[in-house]
């Protein structure tokens, strides 16, 4: 690309005086479109009297150079081009408190529009969106291949050296720590509690059939990989189980 | 003068056309003021020229044949509260099916077993079983992976299993009611109910993905009757906790943290109370911590949200830490002299407590207990410390609160340490019946085969 000069927006837009963007008007329009076409787009955007008071009560707004209300209103106003360039850092800035939700006059809703965002710019395999969700690989893998998102064995002080230099008061093996909560589903460090296998081979199904399979081989092929092998393994589980019980059964009934 | 607009910090992010008003900090003290008022009232929020209660959509498509509403039933001895715009829901208080929280869990296990142990105090049947993934939320809002269909086949195939979770015990459908542990889920789940109450294609795909999970009733979707968070059945049973309660916490100053996801997604479902707060604020935590008895302190930064942010906790710290300790702590420590912070959502409570420590390296040196209105609760109505409320996983001081409380924190961690000995002998104490945990799978004893 010719346009690879100095300031972010000439990277990702081209230069606003030469006639050429830097990426078609109809990759645009798509980038557009599949975020328009969302059923929650109409919910969420009714117009915008450019108020401010979605910004004023931002907590990302204090710390980034990220506004709601500009981008309801790149969004309101069809402008593909600033979209397109929120789409490359902005929209990651978001904390999505839907502070901005509750209070928007107009029922609008920056902090939903913005996933719709991320969605599209994930979708489009937008290296934003690959660099963003680097460090989020390790919650994705879990949350994919078990149901849950966070388990004991993730917070250590490798990474999270800035909690303190105690992950517990009380120093022990964590296993033992772990069995010591008084609740049988919790005795567990691998996941945040014992999750039921069939549990884990019906969460399958559903990112399979909605597309978030997808979605994670987009932006990170390697991850998509190890997580599929984890499927079939649990896959093969479940079957082996089933296939278990109905000898039972079988025996039972000779 | 108001301390969050001096100095170097600037509001950023409005756009080119933007100018500083270069105003004199009491002419911006004036010209603010009137927002000020305003948003510590309710009507901040009821400012809206559309406003609709998607169970009229609910009712219609059940008797369209549509769907099959979970109701909150007698059998689940609901208590009536108000939301928002005055409108009634129902808050089931008995046979409850536990819908954990994944940050709680793994976490803050002390927030979910105090909730349990609170229980068991009042007599109130459950189900803490494994069969349950989480709402898959935090992931999809801090990553964006994940769409509106998965958000809402995973919300129906939890709440489809709290439905049928009584078969194992040989109990019927729609026995238990799911109660939500998590803010997140909870937030969450309420705006997925409502896509796809108003949406007929969304309920199309989502139905073709149950029927494959064999997760229908009667072929169609199972849609809750309500959506309830765990600090809403704390709320209506404020009076019965507090007539357990052992220790008295009149001495404590108390702040508040709403969580966003709470009462700020899907606002009209959160519950205020003319007698809490004024009807200006929602009602969940304050209600419980004065019917403690303890003295609940406001602060000027209660609406803002913690700095969890969702993908910031694991990736852009600076923000959370930033955030967590200048506009929520030290306002709470400096303004209210609060001896603790009280909240009612997984992400907050883990935000605002672990971020205090390397407040000392950035030379904001302060400290303050953090917990959830639970373990509070749990806390002053005789819970242990450790083996129950858990508080070694707490890194900020929640010992500096006992020592008001008058509890000797320093014998119950010896009692504590003690009992690591019997757990390494495989001889734990349980809140339930270990065996109930799991309703199918490896590992399932049917009821019937139960000892
Ligand atoms: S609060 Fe609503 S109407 Fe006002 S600028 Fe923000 S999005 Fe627009
Ligand atoms: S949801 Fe995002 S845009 Fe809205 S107030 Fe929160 S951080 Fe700002």
């Amino acid at each position: 690309m010719s346009h690879a000069t100095g300031s972010r927006v000439q990277q990702h837009i081209g230069d606003p005086l030469s006639a050429e963007p830097a990426l078609p008007l109809t990759k645009l329009e798509e980038i557009f479109k599949d975020i328009q076409s969302d059923l929650r787009f109409d919910h969420e955007l009714n117009g915008c009297l450019n108020c401010g008071i979605c910004t004023a009560t931002c907590p990302a707004a204090h710390y980034y150079d990220f506004s709601p209300r500009e981008i309801v209103q790149l969004l309101w106003t069809e402008n593909l081009e600033g979209i397109y360039d929120a789409m490359q850092e902005k929209i990651w800035a978001c904390a999505q408190c839907y502070t901005c939700a509750a209070r928007c006059p107009f029922g609008n809703s920056p902090g939903g529009l913005v996933m719709l965002m991320r969605e599209t710019a994930i979708k489009h395999g937008m290296q934003s969106a690959k660099n963003v969700l680097r460090p989020f690989s390790r919650v994705m893998l879990k949350l994919i291949s078990t149901g849950n998102q966070l388990s004991p064995d993730m917070i250590n002080r490798d990474h999270f050296a800035d909690w303190g230099p105690n992950i517990s008061k009380i120093e022990a093996p964590l296993k033992l720590l772990r069995q010591a909560i008084p609740m049988p589903t919790l005795n567990t460090t691998a996941t945040a509690w014992e999750v039921n296998l069939k549990t884990s081979v019906e969460l399958y199904t559903i990112w399979e059939e909605t597309g978030v399979l997808k979605q994670l081989e987009t932006v990170d092929e390697n991850l998509f990989d190890v997580i599929s092998d984890i499927m079939d393994e649990k896959r093969e589980d479940w079957k082996d189980f089933l296939a278990d019980q109905e000898d039972e059964k079988d025996e039972k009934d000779d | 003068m108001d301390k969050r607009v001096t100095g170097s910090e600037r509001f950023t992010g409005h756009g080119p056309e933007w100018r500083d008003s270069n105003l004199s900090s009491e002419d911006a003290r004036i010209a603010t003021s009137w927002v000020e008022q305003k948003i510590d009232k309710r009507s901040m929020l009821t400012n809206k020229d559309r406003v609709e209660d998607v169970r009229d959509i609910m009712w219609q498509l059940e008797k369209d044949g549509e769907i099959v509403v979970h109701r909150v039933a007698d059998e689940h001895e609901p208590m009536m509260v108000k939301t928002l715009y005055g409108w009634d829901k129902k808050i089931p208080t008995k046979r409850l099916w536990h819908h954990k929280s994944c940050g709680q869990c793994g976490n803050i296990p002390g927030y979910p077993a105090s909730l349990l142990w609170l229980m068991n105090r009042l007599d109130v049947e459950y189900l803490d079983e494994t069969d349950q993934t989480s709402c898959t939320a935090w992931n999809y809002h801090g990553s964006g992976i994940g769409n509106i269909e998965s958000l809402a086949a995973v919300f129906l195939r939890n709440f489809h299993q709290a439905y049928v979770a009584a078969r194992a015990q040989g109990l019927p459908d729609a026995y238990y009611y799911p109660l939500v542990h998590c803010g997140t889920s909870f937030g969450n789940y309420k705006e997925v109910r409502s896509y796809l109450l108003h949406s007929a294609k969304l309920r199309e795909r989502v139905t073709q993905i149950l029927g494959k999970l064999g997760r229908l009733v009667d072929g169609k979707l199972l849609i809750p009757e309500e959506v309830v968070h765990y600090s809403e059945w704390l709320h209506v049973m404020r009076t019965r906790i507090a007539a357990i309660q052992e220790i008295d916490c009149g001495n404590i100053r108390a702040t508040i943290h709403p969580a966003c996801h709470v009462y700020k997604m899907v606002p009209e479902d959160a519950i205020y109370d003319d007698n809490i707060n004024d009807g200006n604020r929602l009602a969940n935590s304050t209600g419980i911590m004065q019917a403690l008895g303890a003295q609940v302190i406001d602060y000027s930064t209660w609406y803002d949200c913690c700095g969890f942010g969702f993908r910031h906790i694991i990736s852009e710290r600076e923000f959370t830490r930033s955030f967590a300790i200048d506009r929520k702590i030290k306002v709470a420590v400096e303004e209210a002299r609060a001896d603790v912070m009280i909240g009612h959502d997984t992400g907050c409570i883990t935000t605002l407590d672990k971020n205090q420590w390397i407040g000392k390296a950035a030379g904001k040196p302060v400290e303050l207990p953090i917990l959830a209105d639970c373990q509070f609760a749990a806390l002053v109505c005789g819970a242990h410390p450790y083996k129950i409320v858990q508080s070694h996983w707490h890194a900020s001081p929640t010992e500096t609160l006992m020592e008001k409380l008058g509890i000797d924190w320093q014998a119950k961690k010896a009692e504590f340490v003690a009992y690591l000995d019997q757990v390494k002998a495989g001889k734990q104490e349980n809140l339930y019946d270990p065996r109930r945990m799991r309703t199918s799978g490896p590992g399932f004893i049917p009821i019937a085969k139960l000892p």
